[in-house]
């Protein structure tokens, strides 16, 4: 259906059960928000002319359908069965993984790569953002460290090594999805605050690179070459993604340090050091496609024209932003 | 107050850089700073200048100097992108910010600050390395110096944090009272800088990224970004003494020797560029020497010949540009018998390799002169690495200066003219503090 006020309708469900599921005082009722959540997304991502679209959606509804029922059957097993508060058991190991399978961590991402595949942008970026606030915010009223842990490792090291032989631009930005999952794991262990802090830094950062994908309709590497980019989007493109990366000086370097320095309180020194040689990795495929914003001469289409004449303060902004919250950043401590 | 001056004259140089016709004026404007600097009042034995966050040592005054030095000379040797239109706007952008990064990392007081712009800095060197340099191989280049410097910066992040949570401080000033006596602290807060200085092993990065990189690449990679390892050594080895002192000779004997083999390979070199980039591993090996035996002499050794080490493989940096852009090849069989030519270049090319190979009365003399000393001091079996090290050097000096000089010229040359007064000057600039510093070295050898 390609009706917007249904789409509208849809999305206002979508934030709608989200709450549900966060501020509910009992399990049962996270489950009806997890619930809602896969029935009104599904309508966004369905279009019945597209058949790829179809085929994602059913793909969407059974990953996420089975994680639920698990999800359930769980709660149902914890409330006969045990009644102490202790998290460190086989129960919230099957919990929190009924959950990871929600949100598309590894070792249950199989789905998520094929599933982005076959969306659009704009779903994507819901895929990526907003749906992946109420499993983590489950996740951290229950949840066991030491497979947390183990989970946080295997996102970053399949987030990283997943993404080098990926060609398409939606199948990167899943599996640098699934590597910041393992940071965001980790920093929800830790206190919520921070969590909702790393995750807001990149939902801005993601938002700024979906929407420049979406603006020049680009869903493959080799389309970057081709097009007529003027200087301001190479510029926007090249600082955004080298700001996913977690590079200073800009934004995206502030997330990564504070949950390093949560990282070393805890004394997690063998974790750390899996961060940062991910992280490396992760840089390596990021310049890869960014490549065309550093070289200024290379072969362009003529016949290509952008109609983004309009659109060029959203993107002088966000560059603006990238760069401007360095400085903030270096006056935070004083 | 003092410091922050300097730095808002670099931020409002920004808006000018993209104004029409600014080229030269941005140069001029970097020369007045330089001036400017130079009259702080320089007080040798502690921190001058503080406020916020912001000071001046001995240390980070000269290095500032150089970087600022430096800076004015990329842009007055890039001329070529100025005339051919190649977007000059966006590289004077590129050097005032990569300027405005070298200032701070050596300038601010917080150990983490340090980090944030130390790793800052590279950021614009990638851009000019990719973005203005000349072949394909660029690209890998970038590759290499990116990952090889994040490689070992990262463990710096995770050993500067760690230290914070340990001593409440990152102030570099209050890391004097404190003593880490942790081998595994120890190697993640030194590896970056000696991926950054380079020593032997992780020295790759430095002649791919430096043949690559255009001329005002080279000069400020050359110049300045060496010295970043080095400037961090000397910071880092306040609160590492006592670990330094078991494990230095392994770092000593690496660079060494290292860089005697580095030295040997620079007389197999056929691309002028990369000789001299491979002179620079040699030479900065010495300096790794000099700042892990830790005496007095090392450090001024060290220090002394960072600053004449980055005017002097600028300079021929310069040079080698003076002849690629007439000869649009660095290759050593072709650019051959050019005193037939450019006598007067000839001159400068001379001076500037006298320099490199430590000849009175350069600064690199004294130098090498006080790091001698000090590896000596340190152990007797030094000596045989040191001596080589020397000879090799006025050895690859005297082969560069001989194959590029004399000789029968290439017969496939038309036609170019014999050196701008531009190039003269650029090549002045670098010799004349090289060269005259000698006469009153006291204050920068003179630490208290």
């Amino acid at each position: 259906m390609n009706n917007n006020s249904n789409k509208m309708f849809f999305l206002f469900i979508l934030f709608f059960s989200t709450l549900i599921s966060i501020s509910s005082n009992s399990w049962f009722g996270c489950w009806i928000g997890l619930e809602i959540n896969l029935l009104s997304f599904i309508p966004l991502i369905s279009n019945s002319k597209n058949l790829l679209s179809v085929e994602t959606s059913l793909k969407y509804f059974l990953t996420q359908s089975l994680a639920s029922i698990n999800f359930l059957f769980m709660i149902l097993i914890k409330f006969s069965l045990l009644k102490n508060f202790n998290m460190n058991n086989i129960i919230s190991i099957m919990m929190n993984s009924s959950l990871l399978m929600k949100m598309g961590s590894a070792p249950f991402h199989f789905w998520f790569p094929n599933i982005v595949e076959g969306l659009s942008w704009m779903n994507n970026f819901m895929l990526m953002t907003w749906q992946k606030i109420s499993p983590m915010i489950l996740l951290s009223y229950y949840f066991n460290k030491n497979f947390l842990i183990f989970m946080i490792i295997m996102n970053l090291i399949i987030g990283s090594l997943g993404g080098l032989n990926q060609t398409s631009l939606r199948k990167l930005l899943a599996f640098s999805s699934i590597n910041n999952l393992g940071w965001m794991i980790f920093s929800i262990m830790i206190s919520e605050n921070l969590w909702l802090f790393y995750f807001l830094i990149y939902s801005m950062m993601i938002s700024m690179m979906i929407s420049l994908f979406f603006l020049m309709n680009m869903y493959f590497m080799n389309q970057l070459f081709i097009n007529n980019m003027n200087f301001f989007i190479k510029l926007n493109l090249l600082i955004n993604f080298l700001s996913l990366g977690g590079l200073p000086p800009f934004m995206g370097f502030m997330p990564k340090w504070i949950i390093i320095n949560f990282l070393l309180i805890n004394k997690f020194y063998f974790l750390i050091f899996i961060f940062m040689m991910t992280s490396l990795i992760i840089i390596y495929y990021y310049i890869r496609i960014i490549y065309s914003s550093f070289m200024f001469n290379y072969f362009k289409m003529k016949w290509v024209n952008l109609l983004m004449k309009n659109n060029m303060s959203l993107i002088n902004l966000s560059s603006f932003i990238s760069i401007s919250s360095m400085i903030l950043s270096t006056f935070i401590f004083m | 107050m003092m410091m922050m001056k300097f730095l808002f004259m670099m931020i409002f140089m920004i808006p000018l850089c993209f104004m029409k016709n600014m080229f030269w004026l941005v140069q001029m404007m970097l020369f007045f700073m330089m001036f400017l600097f130079m009259n702080l009042n320089l007080n040798i034995m502690c921190f001058f200048n503080m406020s916020y966050m912001f000071y001046c040592d001995i240390i980070s005054f000269g290095l500032i100097l150089l970087s600022i030095w430096i800076c004015s000379l990329m842009i007055m040797a890039s001329e070529s992108l100025f005339k051919l239109n190649f977007y000059f706007n966006f590289f004077l952008f590129n050097v005032i910010f990569l300027l405005i990064m070298l200032y701070l990392t050596f300038s601010v007081l917080n150990l983490l600050l340090f980090y944030f712009f130390f790793e800052a800095s590279l950021i614009p060197t990638l851009l000019l390395i990719i973005g203005w340099g000349y072949q394909p191989e660029r690209i890998q280049a970038g590759m290499y110096l990116l990952f090889y410097t994040l490689f070992g910066s990262l463990p710096l992040l995770m050993g500067i944090i760690y230290i914070f949570n340990d001593l409440n401080t990152m102030t570099i000033y209050f890391l004097k009272f404190f003593n880490m006596n942790m081998y595994l602290l120890y190697i993640s807060m030194i590896f970056a800088f000696l991926v950054k200085m380079p020593m032997y092993f992780v020295h790759l990065w430095l002649p791919k990224a430096h043949v690559e990189a255009p001329v005002s690449g080279s000069m400020i990679l050359a110049g300045i970004m060496l010295k970043l390892g080095g400037y961090g050594l000397l910071r880092v080895m306040i609160f590492l003494q006592e670990v330094n002192l078991k494990l230095n000779y392994i770092w000593i004997i690496i660079s060494l020797v290292g860089g005697l083999f580095i030295s040997m390979k620079c007389f197999c070199q056929v691309d002028m560029k990369s000789l001299i980039a491979y002179s620079s591993v040699a030479h900065m090996s010495m300096v790794i020497g000099g700042i892990m035996v830790m005496n007095y002499w090392g450090f001024i050794g060290s220090y002394i010949l960072m600053i004449s080490h980055g005017l002097c493989s600028s300079g021929m940096f310069c040079l080698a540009n003076i002849n690629y852009e007439r000869l649009h090849s660095r290759s050593l069989y072709i650019n051959s018998g050019m005193m037939n030519f450019m006598p007067s270049m000839s001159l400068w090319w001379f001076l500037l390799l006298s320099s490199n190979m430590a000849a009175p009365p350069s600064l690199n003399l004294l130098g090498e002169i006080s790091l001698i000393n000090s590896l000596v001091s340190w152990s007797n079996i030094s000596m045989i690495l040191l001596m080589m090290i020397s000879f090799f050097s006025a050895g690859y000096s005297l082969y560069l200066y001989s194959y590029i000089q004399h000789g029968k010229y290439f017969q496939g040359l038309y036609s170019f003219y014999v050196g701008s007064s531009r190039e003269y000057l650029l090549l002045f600039l670098h010799w004349f503090p090289l060269n005259m510093m000698i006469l009153k070295v006291d204050f920068i050898s003179i630490w208290f």
